[in-house]
């Protein structure tokens, strides 16, 4: 399948990256002559060096023939404009990034159907809304939903003298015998293990727990997390993403306090946020923070435009003793650092914008991709299609790859925890952790 | 400044208050009474300055910003010191200090009346005492703007400098087609309240009186006792509901006409005025309660007194239908801060407006807050607009100023003297263009007993605060006459 990616920033890249890898045809457009280059010698694609809103370049990159095309630069101008004439050149499916909320209202006279688009993604809110949903658990480093949030799957760091703490899983499995978790990874000093019963959690330990969305709340507990409520918030970084994460809490009465080091950025900031204290300083100025009372809040969420401002930032605020800090990471090499130095979790509009795209590319049989943090491993979730092999045996004598895990099925409008002796059934959703290598059997499986 | 443009728009001003001088003198001569000769004198005398001032001068360009405030200034004075001579020619006043100021409290529509006697006065002389107030009440200014097409050019300066409250609302792209609007709404409330006085069972001749001294919030009554005369509830009921939607922005008016009646509520101005009124109405009512003079009243009576009186001075018209002066000090404390505070901005009440005092306490808030969190950049908000540091100086500054004017008048009203109450009532309930003051010239007592000086100076006071203070005291700037704009 012909693929055309307009823009070659990190959202670009990695697309253009993953969709190569997984053997796709791709032709990325991108207006600077050097970032086209860099980028051409880094993957194996095709790149053309223009304006991804010129026909003429559109033409060149051959978008008549291309089933997909991904516009993704930073302008919304020019995703709009591609996505249009894409739709001329009959193109089958166009995404486009787009930041200004303006597009997305209900009554928009440039609606997502107005403009022929199928799939309009703005990062800044994903991300936002991620932060919120991370914001809302003490524990959780990462937070993924599936079948319409039925299901969930969550990361999170054991604490020393936790309940399960130096425990296997078969010894858990007896001692919490109505509970319907599985743990589908265990990550230690940076390696993801697919755990078997008797694989030990210790503390430290990174775990991915897959439960039903019921049982959500007892899960922190057990690693050692006391209740939590969200009262207080502090965003170190007056950035769009702050804007929305700062509206999103006021909404849902959390008190809101947003830091930015350039004064006029701060007026604007109190202009556009009625409800949120906006205070003028650095965000890893100590004294500052502590003035505000850092100590003890609930939040801090480091959403500066420098990635080592915002990890240094967090770690001050961790240290000081906020109790869950969040940090925005632009560049995705640093992902893996975040949990490592001690910040709670990270997030990134440019991950959370990959992650929905890819979500959407993948059609088939996958109903949804996560790609977590810092991990190489990703959630998928299947349909179970008639008269696939998954089908014909329990879940045991399968052959799963040793580097997958089938978590949940989702059937009709129940959710099962499944065992060994289980039946997958046509019509099935199943959702499955996997690593890379493993995932190419796991189709197979299904189909 | 050209003295020559000013005098020729001034001329024009006069030409157009000629015509409501000869309407006057229809009125009379239909009643057949000899004041109407007194009219065609006026009108003669008002026609020939107007003519001779057209035509001696000319525009040769547009006004510019400054010829605007000078403009404005100078016309209400000329309209003021023309519309005081029917008093003298008639006879009913001999002193010229004491016609000005009843001309001036009428075009001002501060409604305070030097007559003792108001009921024996011609009837041509009740009816434009009550005519001035309804021009003076959307403006002069706005009106020629509205219908003098070459007025539209810089009419905003114009606009702006005579309607009342810190920033005037364009409706439309054409600034006199605004001011043609906000002259639709008004001319329909004075209707509507005709047609409802009559349905009431009032004279015509009071009906037309009374309505164009409520939609104007002048407060001259054609009677002695005020609206007390009529002592019919639904009649007073009336009066209250025009008062208060004269005070009541009149963009907010027209967008309501136009199907969005859900305007009103939006508005934190008009929620904050409408609170006030409540507020001092239950504290009114439970003072008067409380002082034993209503003792026999029905609790409705005794309410409708309170908000009568309340709506009256808030708005600034000066009905009364009760001797508020006899309520003990909380209720005339009360009074006295809704003179001060008034109506909305771009209605026809004086005082600072309630945006204004609303704007300020935000402000206090805003604050506060600061001084909680240092380093907090915080803005001042009224409803979801943003009130810039800009307009809070000006904000801050006019407060400043009608506040030390008051004062002043006060004081030279003290040194002639007068007593505290007498002084600080006059002088508030002039500069606030309310009428009834306080003590000497309370709700039943009159200004005719004082001398001219008195006279003048709260005639500057009127002016000044129909005016809002800035267009008024530009006239002593030294910069508004030198060079040559």
């Amino acid at each position: 399948m012909r693929i055309v990616i307009v823009g070659a920033g990190e959202v670009g890249f990695h697309l253009a990256r993953r969709l190569s890898e997984e053997g796709q045809d791709v032709v990325l457009i991108e207006a600077n002559p050097e970032r086209a280059v860099s980028v051409s010698e880094q993957l194996d694609v095709l790149t053309i060096t223009g304006n991804g809103a010129s026909l003429s370049v559109l033409e060149e990159a051959g978008t008549r023939r291309a089933r997909l095309l991904l516009a993704v630069t930073s302008r919304d101008e020019v995703n709009v404009l591609a996505c249009l004439a894409a739709s001329r050149m009959d193109v089958a499916f166009k995404v486009a990034r787009v930041s200004n909320p303006e597009f997305y209202q209900k009554d928009s006279v440039l609606s997502r159907e107005h403009l022929g688009i199928d799939l309009m993604i703005n990062p800044e809110r994903e991300c936002a809304w991620e932060t919120f949903q991370l914001l809302n658990s003490e524990a959780a480093t990462d937070l993924v939903r599936f079948a319409d949030g039925r299901v969930q799957l969550i990361g999170l760091r054991v604490r020393p003298g936790s309940a399960v703490a130096g425990t296997t899983l078969v010894d858990l499995d007896k001692q919490l015998t109505d509970r319907h978790y599985v743990t589908v990874a265990i990550v230690r000093d940076g390696v993801t293990e697919i755990p078997t019963g008797a694989s030990r959690i210790e503390a430290g330990d990174q775990l991915f727990v897959l439960a039903p969305s019921s049982e959500m709340p007892d899960i922190p507990p057990l690693a050692g997390y006391s209740e939590f409520k969200l009262r207080r918030v502090m965003i170190a970084g007056g950035s769009e993403e702050a804007v929305y994460l700062a509206r999103h809490l006021g909404e849902h009465g959390v008190a809101c306090t947003v830091l930015d080091s350039d004064r006029r950025r701060c007026l604007q900031l109190a202009e556009l946020l009625p409800r949120a204290l906006v205070l003028h300083g650095d965000a890893t100025n100590l004294e500052l923070l502590e003035m505000e009372g850092v100590e003890g809040i609930d939040g801090y969420v480091a959403f500066t435009g420098s990635d080592e401002t915002n990890m240094l930032s967090s770690l001050l605020a961790k240290t000081t003793g906020a109790r869950k800090v969040i940090s925005l990471i632009h560049r995705f090499e640093f992902m893996r650092l975040v949990t490592k130095v001690g910040i709670d979790a990270a997030v990134s509009a440019r991950q959370s914008t990959v992650n929905a795209i890819l979500r959407y590319v993948r059609r088939g049989n996958v109903q949804s991709v996560a790609t977590l943090k810092g991990i190489l491993a990703e959630a998928l979730e299947f349909d179970v299609s008639e008269n696939a092999a998954a089908t014909r045996k329990p879940i045991s004598e399968l052959h799963i790859p040793k580097g997958a895990v089938i978590g949940a099925v989702i059937r009709g409008e129940r959710v099962i925890m499944p065992r060994g002796r289980d039946v997958l059934q046509a019509g099935d959703r199943a959702v499955v952790f996997a690593l890379p290598d493993a995932i190419g059997d796991v189709e197979r499986l299904f189909e | 400044v050209s003295t020559r443009h000013l005098i020729h728009v001034v001329s024009i001003i006069l030409l157009a208050l000629t015509a409501a001088l000869a309407l006057t003198g229809v009125v009379s001569l239909a009643h057949g009474e000899a004041a109407s000769l007194a009219f065609a004198g006026s009108t003669v005398v008002c026609l020939a300055l107007g003519l001779v001032g057209y035509r001696r001068t000319s525009l040769d360009r547009d006004l510019t910003i400054r010829e605007g405030y000078a403009v404005v200034s100078l016309s209400w004075i000329a309209i003021g010191v023309v519309g005081a001579l029917p008093y003298l020619f008639t006879g009913v006043l001999t002193s010229p200090a004491a016609a000005l100021f009843e001309s001036v409290s009428g075009f001002t529509t501060t409604g305070a009346t030097v007559f003792n006697d108001i009921e024996s006065l011609p009837r041509g002389i009740l009816f434009w005492r009550s005519l001035t107030q309804w021009i003076g009440g959307m403006g002069i200014i706005v009106l020629g703007i509205a219908i003098l097409p070459f007025l539209g050019i810089g009419g905003m300066q114009l606009f702006r400098a005579e309607v009342p409250g810190p920033t005037p609302e364009r409706l439309q792209p054409r600034i006199a087609q605004t001011a043609k609007l906000l002259w639709y709404v008004y001319a329909g409330l004075t209707v509507l309240q005709i047609v409802l006085l009559l349905l009431a069972g009032m004279s015509w001749f009071d009906a037309v009186n009374h309505a164009l001294a409520t939609v104007s919030t002048g407060g001259f009554s054609p009677r002695n006792a005020s609206i007390a005369f009529y002592e019919s509830g639904v009649i007073q009921y009336i009066v209250i509901l025009f008062m208060y939607l004269a005070a009541l922005n009149f963009t907010l008016h027209y967008r309501a006409l136009l199907g969005a009646p859900g305007r009103y509520l939006k508005d934190t101005e008009w929620r904050a005025f409408t609170y006030i009124l409540i507020a001092a109405t239950a504290i009114v009512a439970f003072s008067g309660w409380r002082s034993g003079l209503h003792a026999g009243d029905s609790a409705e009576h005794l309410v409708r007194d309170a908000l009568f009186q309340v709506i009256s001075i808030a708005t600034t018209t000066g009905f009364v239908t009760f001797d508020y002066d006899r309520w003990p000090a909380a209720a005339n404390l009360v009074l006295l801060v809704l003179m001060l505070i008034g109506g909305m901005a771009g209605s026809t009440a004086g005082g600072m407006k309630v945006i204004r005092v609303y704007a300020l306490v935000r402000q206090s808030i805003t604050a506060l807050k600061r001084s909680l969190h240092p380093r907090a950049v915080v803005v001042t908000r009224v409803g979801t607009r943003i009130i810039r540091d800009d307009d809070l100086l000006n904000i801050l500054a006019f407060i400043l100023l009608y506040i030390s004017l008051l004062a002043a008048g006060a004081l030279v009203m003290a040194l002639l003297g007068h007593d505290i109450l007498t002084s600080v009532g006059a002088s508030a309930a002039t500069i606030g263009n309310v009428g009834p003051g306080l003590g000497d010239v309370g709700a039943i007592e009159n200004y005719g007993w004082m001398g001219p000086v008195s006279h003048l100076m709260l005639v500057f006071l009127m002016l000044v605060g129909r005016l809002e203070i800035f267009t008024v005291l530009l006239l002593f700037h030294p910069d508004l006459w030198r060079g040559r704009t």
